[in-house]
C-alpha cells in the first residue's frame, strides 16, 4: 500500500507548529494594527443586514473568487491569478491533510494516497506556472498599468523558492526511501520525481542530511515570509483584506452618496484622511495595486492625471502616514488634496464606475471621489470655473445648462405637442420626466418630443411638468454640492407628492439613477422606469409595431447610468433587434465594460483638462472600428457628447434609441 | 443743479475732451460731430474743455472740428486722469460755465467721471448713449441707451435738472470732418487743483499688451461659438482672420470652453466691437452676444441651424456646416489675393 | 473691518429674446412666466468681495437691498454667501425712483447702519443699468469713490484697488471710509455652503421703510426727478437677412466671397 512517513527524517518536527505559531500572532497582530488605523475613519453602517451580506458574501466568493468572473475579463493577468490562488488552496489543503494524518493516526494509502501526491504536486505546478507568467507579465511584458514595487519581486521569488525547496523535499526523500524499491509510486509526485531521479547517486546520508536541511529552510522560509508579510503589510495581506472587504461591500445602489445632515454636519466631504469612513480606509488596503481599474478608467485613456489605481494607492499611502504622523501636533499634519489626489485628478472622474466593474475586491473609487469634491467645494470653495458656473446655474435656474435659456425656456419644448402639462392641484399617476438637457439643448429636444409622440401612439397616459421641472439634482450631487442636491431632492419629491404621482417614466439615465436610487433616502419612493423599459413593455404587448424597415448597421452604446449602475443591457438590444432590417453589431467594450462617453459626473459641464483627448472621441474611434453607419444611445448626455465628437456626420450618425423607434413604427396610413 | 441758477442759466452744448497720445482721442472727435449737429439744433454754441499739460496745443485742432469755444485747463496734473482732481475741478468749472448739455465719452475716464461728476452737479445722466436727438417742442436732449443688456433701449430726459449730462458709446457717432478754417475762441482756465481733495491715488497704471489687432480695432473679426466644438476647430477662424488681417473673437460659451482666451470675448460681459465686418461663425447669437457687435457694419453668419438668432441680425447668411464652409472661404480669398 | 454692500435684485437677465416682452405704457419690462428674479450679476461680485475681506481679515458684513419685500431673497442669498446681516428697504415711496433718489435711500439706510469701513456696490444693475448709484452714493456720503473694481486689499484704514480699463488696469490707494462699485472681472462668486446656508435659512430679514430710516419724502418727489424715462422699446432690425445660395456649402461659400469682395 502506498504510503508515506509524514516528518520522515524529522526530528524535532513540531518546532515548525511553535515557529509558525510566533509568525502567525505576529501576522494576526499586523491586521489588528491596521484594524485600529481603519478604525481612525467615520461611522460606516456596514454591520446592518447581516444575513443578506453573508448571502451576497457567498455568491460572491463563488463567482468572484473560486471562479475569477472579473479577474479573467484580462485573459491573461486572470489565468495567472487563477493558478496561483487555486495552487495555493490545494497546497493548503493537502498540507491540512498531511498534519491531520498525523495527529490523527489515520494515514491516507494505497490510490488515495496516490492520487493526494498527485493532486498536491499539481497544485506546486499551478503557482510555479502562475508565477512565470506573473514574472513575465511584470519584469518581461509590463503594461503600463502594472507598478512593480519591492514588495513584488520578494513575494514572487519566495514564493518560487519554497515550491522548488518543496519539490526538492520531496524528491530527496524519494531518492532515499522511495524510488528504488517503490518507481511506481514516485511517478505520482511527478515535481518530487524529478528531482528524486537527480539525486538517485547520492548516499543515503547526504540525502538524508540535505533533506534535513532544505526541510527546515523550506519551513523556515514559509514562515519568514509569513512574517515578513505582517510586519511589512505586504501585498499578500489581501489573502484575509480582499475578503474581508468584500464582505463588507456595498449592497445599496452603485455609488449612491451618503447624505450630509445640513442642520447639524461638521464635516464637510473628506479633507483628511480620517473623514473617510472605516470601510473606505480598508478599501486602501484591500487594494493591490493591480491596475485592473487604471485599463479601464476613460480619464486614463484619453492622458487625464486620474488614475483609480494611482489615486487609490496615494490615498493608502496617506492613511500610513496617519500612523506614523499620530504622535505629532494637528498643526503639521499633511494636507489630504494635494499631497495625496490633486485637485486635477479629483475632478478628472466621470463616475462611471467602470474601475468598481473592474475591481476584483470590489474597492469603491467613485464615492472617495466625490467626497473629496465635497470638500473642495463645500469646505473650499474651490473648483473648476466650469463646474462652478455649471453649479450657480442649478442654483440660480434649476438647471446645469449655463447660457441655455437666452435660447429657449424650460418649457419652450412643450409648444405645439398637445400635452397634459401638471398645473397646480392636478393628480395623475404617470409622469414623463424629460430632464434638462431634453427641455433645453436642441437636438435632445428632438429626442423628448420624438418619445412624446410614440408614447401618445402607444396610448400611455402621461402627463409632463414642463416650465414647472426643475433639474433632479444629479450634477450637483456628483460633483460634490451636496446642499443643492438634497434642496432639489425634497423639492421633486413635493412636487410628485403634490400631484399624487406614482410612477415616473424618465428620459435620462442620470434622472432615472438619481430619483430611482437616491430619493428614497430623502422620503420619495416611487416607480421609476426607464423610457426603453417601458417601450420594450409595450413592443411586447403589441401596443407598438415596428414594421418600417431600416436598413442600418448599428450598433448601441450603453449607457453607465442604465448599464453599471442599473444593470440594464438588454431592453434597448431587444427593441433594436426588433426594427427589421436592422444589423445590430456589438464594439468591443459593452455591457458592463462598456466605455463611458465623457459626459458623467458632471462632465456634461466641467470642461475636460484641456490638451487632452476628449472621452467622447475615444469612443467615437472606437465605434469607427466596427464599421457601422449609426452609433445608437439612450442618454441625452451621450448624444450630446457625440453629436459634438463625431467629425463626418455622413457616415456616421448619432441617435437616440427612441428616434429609432419612431422611424420604424408603423405610418398611420 | 446746485441752487441758486434757474433752468434758464444752463446755456450751449459741451463737449469733455480726452487726449490720446497727445492728439484728440477718436471719441472726442466723434462727440465734437454729435455736439455741433445738436448745437446747431438749439441755436446754441459748441465748447470743448480740454485738460492736460498741453492741451493748449490741440485747441485749433477742436475749433477745426467744430468746436466754437475751447477751454482749456492747462494743468500737468491732468495728464494722467485722477477721479477726485477732475471730478473737483470740473465740477467748480461746470458751475461757472453753466452748459445745458454735457457729452463725455463712454470710455475709461468717463464711466467712472460722469456718474461721480452728476453726483457733484446733481444734473441727468444718461449713460452709454447710442443716439442722441433735440425733442422739438422741448428742446431737451432724448437719450437712447441700452437697458435689459441690450433686449431693449429706453429714452431718457431730464426735465428739472442740468446740465442734461450723457456718456456716448464709442465709433456710434461719425467723426467731425475737419475744417482748419473754422474760427473759435480759446480761453484759458486759471484755476488750480486744490491738491487736498485728492484722496484716492493712483499708485500704478499696467497696460495689457495684445497679440496682434487689438479686438476693438480690428475692421474684421471671425467670431466663434459653441458650435465650434474645440480649441482645434478654432485655428481654422483663426487661418481666416489672418488672412484677412482681422481677429478672432468669440461667445462667451466659447470661451468658458477654454477654446479661446476670456479677453477675445464679445458681448454684454466682454468686449463691444464694430468692425467693417463680423463673420459669425456656429454661433446661434444669444443676445447677451449680439449686444456686443451690432455695430459692425455687415455681419455675415454661417449656422447649420436656419432658426438660429444669429440670421436675424446678419446681412448675409449660409445655412450649412461652418467646416465646410470655412476652407473654401480660405482657398477663395487666397485665390484673390494672389490673383 | 465693516463693510455694507448694496444689492439688487433684477429680473433674469437669460431670457430668450423672443420672450423679452415690456409694456410701454407702464415703461416696465414683463419677466415671461416661471423665470424667477435673481441678484444682479455685479452685486453678486460685489458680495463675493466683502467675503473675501472677511475671509483675510474678519469683521462684518451688512447687505442692504431696495425693492420689493420679495428682495429677501437677494438678501439671503447674500447671507448665504458670508454676509451677516441684511436689510430691504421697502415703500411706496422707494417705487420707481431714479439714480439720486435710490442713491438717498441707500445714504439714508447706510447712515442709519452706521459704523462703516467701506461700501460695495456693483458696478451697474444687470436690469436698467444706469451705473451711477454707486457713484452718486460716495458723493451724498462724501467718501472717496473707486469704479470698477476687479480687486480689492485692505491694509489699516487703507484701500488698494484693482481696477479695470479697456487695455490694462491701474492700482489706487484710498483712505477708508470709501465707496468702491465693482466689476465681474473680480471673479466668480461662491457657492453658499456650510453654516453659512443655515444661517440664510433662519435669519429674519427686517424690512424698513421710509420711517425707519428717516428719509424724507419730499426728496423723494417725482416730479423732481433728475431723469425721467419717456419711452422704452424693443429694437426691430428692418434688415434682412439674404441667404447665400448654392447646391452645396462650397458653392455657397464662393458665392458669398464675390459678395463681399467689395468689402475686402
Amino acid at each position: 500500500m502506498a504510503f508515506r512517513e509524514v516528518f520522515w527524517n524529522i526530528s524535532y518536527g513540531y518546532l515548525v507548529y511553535v515557529l509558525a505559531l510566533i509568525a502567525l500572532a505576529i501576522w494576526l497582530f499586523s491586521f489588528y494594527r491596521r484594524y485600529q488605523l481603519w478604525r481612525q475613519g467615520r461611522p460606516d453602517e456596514r454591520f446592518r443586514e447581516i444575513g443578506e451580506r453573508i448571502g451576497v458574501f457567498i455568491q460572491t466568493v463563488i463567482v468572484d473568487i473560486f471562479v475569477h468572473r472579473k479577474f479573467l475579463r484580462q485573459p491573461f493577468s486572470g489565468i495567472m491569478h487563477l493558478t496561483i490562488f487555486w495552487g495555493f488552496i490545494i497546497l493548503l489543503l493537502a498540507s491540512a491533510v498531511d498534519a491531520i494524518s498525523y495527529y490523527s493516526g489515520y494515514h491516507l494509502q494505497g490510490a488515495p494516497y496516490l492520487w493526494f501526491s498527485l493532486i498536491s504536486d499539481l497544485g506546486g505546478f499551478l503557482i510555479l506556472a502562475g508565477i512565470l507568467m506573473a514574472a513575465f507579465r511584470r519584469y518581461l511584458w509590463k503594461p503600463k498599468s502594472l507598478n512593480s514595487v519591492l514588495d513584488d519581486g520578494i513575494l514572487l521569488a519566495s514564493m518560487t523558492a519554497i515550491i522548488i525547496t518543496g519539490y526538492m523535499i520531496e524528491g530527496l526523500r524519494q531518492a532515499a526511501t522511495e524510488i528504488r524499491p517503490h518507481p511506481d509510486w514516485a511517478i505520482w509526485s511527478p515535481g518530487g520525481w524529478v528531482f528524486a531521479k537527480l539525486f538517485i547517486d547520492l548516499s543515503e546520508g547526504a540525502l538524508r542530511s540535505w533533506h534535513k536541511f532544505l526541510w527546515w529552510f523550506h519551513s523556515v522560509l514559509t514562515i519568514g515570509i509569513i512574517l515578513y508579510s505582517g510586519l511589512a503589510f505586504s501585498k499578500l495581506q489581501h489573502v484575509i483584506v480582499s475578503p474581508l472587504n468584500i464582505f463588507f461591500r456595498s449592497l445599496g445602489p452603485l455609488a449612491a452618496p451618503s447624505p450630509i445632515d445640513i442642520e447639524k454636519a461638521e464635516i464637510m466631504g473628506v479633507g483628511e484622511i480620517k473623514d473617510f469612513t472605516w470601510k473606505q480606509l480598508l478599501d486602501l488596503d484591500a487594494c493591490t495595486n493591480c491596475g485592473r481599474c487604471e485599463d479601464v478608467c476613460p480619464a486614463w485613456a484619453t492622458n487625464k492625471p486620474l488614475s483609480p489605481r494611482k489615486l487609490v494607492q496615494d490615498l493608502k499611502g496617506h492613511m500610513l502616514k496617519l500612523s506614523s504622523n499620530s504622535v505629532h501636533s494637528p498643526e503639521i499634519r499633511p494636507s489630504l488634496i494635494g499631497e495625496g489626489p490633486t485637485e486635477a485628478e479629483i475632478w478628472a472622474c466621470t463616475t462611471c464606475a467602470a474601475c468598481q466593474e473592474a475591481c476584483p475586491v470590489y474597492v469603491e473609487h467613485i464615492l472617495k471621489i466625490i467626497d473629496l469634491r465635497r470638500h473642495l467645494v463645500l469646505a473650499q470653495n474651490k473648483m473648476p470655473e466650469s463646474a462652478q458656473l455649471m453649479l450657480r446655474n442649478m442654483q440660480m435656474r434649476g438647471h446645469p445648462w449655463a447660457g441655455a435659456q437666452s435660447l429657449r425656456l424650460r418649457g419652450d419644448w412643450t409648444t405645439n405637442l398637445d400635452l397634459k402639462i401638471l398645473a397646480e392641484g392636478d393628480h395623475i399617476n404617470t409622469l414623463l420626466w424629460v430632464g434638462c438637457t431634453g427641455a433645453l439643448v436642441d437636438r435632445n429636444v428632438e429626442v423628448t418630443v420624438s418619445l412624446t409622440r410614440v408614447l401618445k401612439a402607444a396610448g400611455v397616459d402621461f402627463a409632463v411638468l414642463g416650465e414647472g421641472e426643475t433639474c433632479c439634482g444629479d450634477p450637483a450631487r456628483r460633483a460634490g454640492y451636496e446642499f443643492q442636491f438634497q434642496l432639489m431632492a425634497e423639492q421633486n419629491i413635493e412636487i410628485f407628492k403634490s400631484h399624487h404621482i406614482q410612477e415616473i417614466i424618465t428620459s435620462c439615465p442620470h434622472c432615472y439613477n438619481i430619483i430611482k436610487n437616491e430619493y428614497p433616502k430623502y422620503g420619495g419612493q416611487f416607480k421609476v422606469i426607464h423610457y426603453s423599459q417601458l417601450l420594450w413593455d409595450l413592443l411586447k404587448q403589441e401596443k407598438l409595431n415596428l414594421l418600417n424597415e431600416i436598413h442600418s448597421t448599428l450598433t448601441y452604446h450603453d449607457p453607465c447610468y442604465l448599464g453599471r449602475y442599473n444593470g440594464l443591457y438588454s431592453e434597448s438590444r431587444e427593441i433594436l433587434k426588433m426594427i427589421p432590417k436592422v444589423t445590430l453589431k456589438e464594439m468591443k467594450r459593452s455591457k458592463e465594460r462598456s466605455f463611458c462617453c465623457g459626459g458623467g459626473g458632471g462632465h456634461m459641464w466641467i470642461e475636460e483638462q484641456p490638451g487632452t483627448q476628449k472621452i467622447s472621441q475615444k469612443r467615437i474611434e472606437e465605434v469607427m472600428k466596427i464599421e457601422v453607419d449609426t452609433v445608437v444611445t439612450s442618454c441625452p448626455y451621450c448624444l450630446q457628447m457625440f453629436e459634438e465628437s463625431i467629425e463626418n456626420k455622413d457616415s456616421l450618425k448619432a441617435k437616440d434609441l427612441v428616434e429609432m423607434v419612431e422611424l420604424s413604427l408603423k405610418k398611420s396610413s | 443743479m446746485m441752487g441758486g441758477e434757474t433752468m434758464n442759466s444752463y446755456k450751449g452744448v459741451m463737449v469733455l475732451g480726452e487726449i490720446a497720445e497727445g492728439r484728440l482721442a477718436p471719441i472726442t472727435i466723434e462727440l465734437l460731430g454729435i455736439g455741433r449737429r445738436l448745437a446747431d439744433e438749439l441755436g446754441e454754441e459748441l465748447s470743448v474743455l480740454m485738460m492736460g499739460g498741453k492741451a493748449g496745443a490741440l485747441a485749433r485742432e477742436a475749433i477745426a472740428y467744430g468746436a466754437d469755444k475751447v477751454y482749456v485747463g492747462e494743468d500737468s496734473l491732468f495728464d494722467e486722469y485722477n477721479s477726485d482732481a477732475y471730478t473737483q475741478w470740473i465740477a467748480n468749472f461746470c458751475q461757472k460755465t453753466l452748459p445745458s448739455i454735457l457729452l463725455i465719452g463712454h470710455t475709461d475716464i468717463g464711466c467712472d467721471l460722469a456718474p461721480r461728476l452728476n453726483g457733484r452737479l446733481r444734473g441727468g445722466l444718461a449713460m452709454d448713449a447710442v443716439d442722441l436727438k433735440i425733442d422739438p417742442s422741448t428742446k431737451l436732449l432724448v437719450s437712447t441707451r441700452p437697458i435689459f443688456g441690450g433686449n431693449a433701449y429706453a429714452k431718457v430726459v431730464s426735465k428739472s435738472a442740468r446740465p442734461q449730462m450723457v456718456t456716448i458709446r464709442t465709433k456710434i457717432f461719425p467723426p467731425a470732418e475737419r475744417n482748419d478754417s473754422r474760427q473759435g475762441q480759446v480761453i484759458l482756465v486759471e484755476e488750480k487743483v486744490d491738491p487736498s481733495v485728492v484722496k484716492a491715488k493712483v499708485v500704478d497704471r499696467i497696460k495689457e499688451e495684445v497679440e496682434g489687432v487689438k479686438l476693438e480695432d480690428a475692421e474684421i473679426i471671425v467670431s466663434g461659438g459653441h458650435g465650434v466644438g474645440s480649441a482645434k476647430n478654432f485655428e481654422m477662424l483663426w487661418e481666416l482672420a489672418r488672412l484677412l488681417g482681422g481677429t478672432v473673437g468669440a461667445t462667451r460659451r466659447a470661451c468658458d470652453e477654454g477654446w479661446i482666451p476670456v479677453t477675445r470675448q464679445i458681448g454684454q460681459s466682454g468686449k463691444v466691437v464694430s468692425p467693417k465686418l463680423y463673420i459669425a461663425v456656429a454661433l446661434s447669437g444669444a443676445m447677451s452676444h449680439i449686444v456686443g457687435c451690432l455695430g459692425s457694419k455687415c455681419i455675415v453668419a454661417i449656422n447649420k441651424d436656419p432658426e438660429a438668432n444669429i440670421f436675424n441680425v446678419a446681412h448675409f447668411g449660409i445655412v450649412a456646416d461652418y467646416k465646410e464652409v470655412l476652407p473654401v472661404l480660405i482657398q477663395k480669398f487666397k485665390e484673390q489675393r494672389s490673383g | 473691518m465693516h463693510t455694507i454692500v448694496c444689492v439688487k435684485q433684477v429680473p433674469d437677465p437669460e431670457i430668450p429674446p423672443a420672450k423679452f416682452k415690456i409694456d410701454p405704457v407702464a415703461k416696465k419690462v414683463i419677466p415671461p412666466p416661471g423665470v424667477p428674479p435673481v441678484i444682479s450679476v455685479y452685486d453678486e461680485r460685489a458680495v463675493e468681495a466683502a467675503c473675501r475681506l472677511k475671509d483675510k481679515h474678519k469683521g462684518k458684513i451688512t447687505v442692504i437691498s431696495l425693492g420689493t419685500e420679495k428682495a429677501t431673497d437677494v438678501v439671503r442669498h447674500a447671507i448665504s454667501m458670508g454676509a451677516d446681516d441684511g436689510y430691504v428697504l421697502q415703500d411706496e415711496a422707494f417705487e420707481n425712483l431714479d439714480s439720486f433718489g435710490t442713491a438717498y435711500v441707500l445714504g439714508k439706510a447706510i447712515q442709519k447702519i452706521g459704523g462703516y469701513d467701506l461700501i460695495l456696490c456693483g458696478r451697474q444693475a444687470a436690469d436698467w443699468g444706469a451705473g451711477q448709484v454707486g457713484s452718486i452714493l460716495g458723493e451724498i456720503l462724501g467718501l472717496p469713490v473707486i469704479t470698477l473694481a476687479c480687486d480689492i486689499q485692505a491694509e489699516d484704514k487703507k484701500l488698494k484697488v484693482k481696477r479695470i480699463l479697456k487695455d490694462g488696469f491701474e492700482v489706487i490707494e484710498a483712505p477708508m471710509p470709501a465707496l468702491v462699485t465693482v466689476s465681474s472681472e473680480i471673479g466668480l462668486p461662491r457657492l453658499p455652503a456650510g453654516m453659512a446656508l443655515m444661517l440664510a435659512r433662519r435669519k429674519q430679514i427686517p424690512i424698513w421703510k421710509a420711517k425707519d430710516i428717516g428719509a424724507d419724502l419730499s426728496e423723494l418727489d417725482r416730479s423732481k426727478a433728475h431723469t425721467e424715462i419717456t419711452e422704452i422699446f424693443i429694437p426691430t432690425r428692418e434688415m434682412k437677412c439674404e441667404m447665400i445660395s448654392g447646391a452645396t456649402p462650397a458653392e455657397m461659400a464662393a458665392n458669398l466671397v464675390s459678395k463681399l469682395a467689395t468689402m475686402i
